[in-house]
């Protein structure tokens, strides 16, 4: 019998299409496969902090009439004191050119950043911390959806944020006086 | 080990573990035929067999994230809707199953052997979903799918 057996065609067409119930059922389905890590909320997350972070930055910065009342920031471990620009990922699609802007902008910027009031410095490396890891957020969602312009968007709106930190400071720095 | 089906290859299977259901659709419809014809052997009834080929390829949808690739694709599905038929009759309360050693078993299998000799297609077919669940699944899982008689065990 097993060798009878053996000769059966392995393949048995099903009477109807079974695909019907069975996409519905995926829909349903809690445990669906492992779908890419949706990380656009993380992503806007850091975006969003990014925006609210230096809005308070720049305030404090243009009321320095006053002494330190460092910017609110999030807590992200970052040694205070240092400046580092943002570093953009290969997927942030910045150009060349608009780099080049930023880094010119961050020299003049290098300048001003050691006249600051001491709790001015830290607020404004924290601040940079954020983005930091606001960019990197982004460029590890645009990794795995490139086309994506709302994530382009939030990505320039982050190099545009850094920007205006820079710019802010440098043009400031005429009115800012130092109180170390 | 049950004999290889012709896999979609590692695209599909890795795009439908992304969750990419036109992936999986396409899986679904190169492995069908296989799981219909073991679900149906293994149960003797179209409509089980039909519940039963759905609720293979749901399962393995959840089970995709944790599908390594150590086995083909197609002898991983075909693990799937086995466990699928057996989890099914043992909750179906298979002790009104003849088992493989009962003595019913036994003689319906030998009358089955001997009427075996000038039996078309659809004889042997029909001579397997007579059989007791437990002789059924040795002649279905190794006679026709080609598994170990340990595996089919």
């Amino acid at each position: 019998m097993l060798a009878k057996a053996a000769q059966l065609p392995k393949d048995v067409a099903p009477s109807r299409d079974l695909w019907p119930g069975i996409a519905a059922r995926l829909g349903e389905a809690q445990g669906a496969p492992a779908k890419p890590a949706f990380r656009w909320p993380l992503a806007l997350a850091a975006a969003l902090a990014v925006a609210s972070v230096s809005a308070l930055l720049t305030w404090s910065l243009l009321q320095d009439s006053q002494p330190a009342q460092p910017a609110v920031v999030a807590d992200v471990g970052t040694t205070a004191g240092e400046f580092v620009p943002v570093s953009y990922g290969p997927n942030s699609g910045l150009s060349a050119e608009e780099l080049a802007v930023r880094d010119d902008l961050a020299a003049q910027f290098r300048g001003a950043f050691e006249d600051l009031r001491p709790e001015t410095r830290e607020a404004v490396v924290k601040n940079l911390a954020v983005m930091q890891a606001a960019a990197d957020e982004i460029d590890a969602a645009l990794a795995k959806h490139p086309a994506s312009g709302m994530l382009k968007g939030m990505l320039f709106g982050t190099y545009k944020q850094e920007m205006q930190l820079y710019s802010t400071v440098v043009t400031a720095r005429d009115g800012l006086t130092r109180r170390t | 080990m049950p004999a290889p089906l012709a896999d979609s290859g590692a695209e599909l299977v890795t795009r439908a573990s992304r969750g990419d259901s036109g992936a999986f659709e396409a899986l679904y419809r190169q492995h069908v035929g296989r799981v219909y014809g073991l679900c149906l052997r293994m149960t003797g009834q179209p409509e089980s067999a039909e519940d039963l080929t759905q609720d293979t390829f749901v399962n393995a949808w959840r089970s995709l994230p944790g599908y390594e690739g150590r086995s083909s694709f197609s002898t991983w599905l075909h693990r799937i809707a086995v466990n699928a038929v057996l989890a099914k009759r043992r909750s179906r309360q298979g002790r009104n199953e003849v088992s493989m050693t009962d003595e019913a078993g036994e003689q319906m299998e030998f009358e089955v052997e001997a009427a075996m000799d000038e039996a078309t297609p659809i004889d042997i077919e029909r001579a397997i979903a007579g059989l007791p669940a437990g002789a059924r699944d040795i002649v279905v899982l190794h006679g026709i799918y080609g598994y170990s008689h340990e595996e089919a065990a």
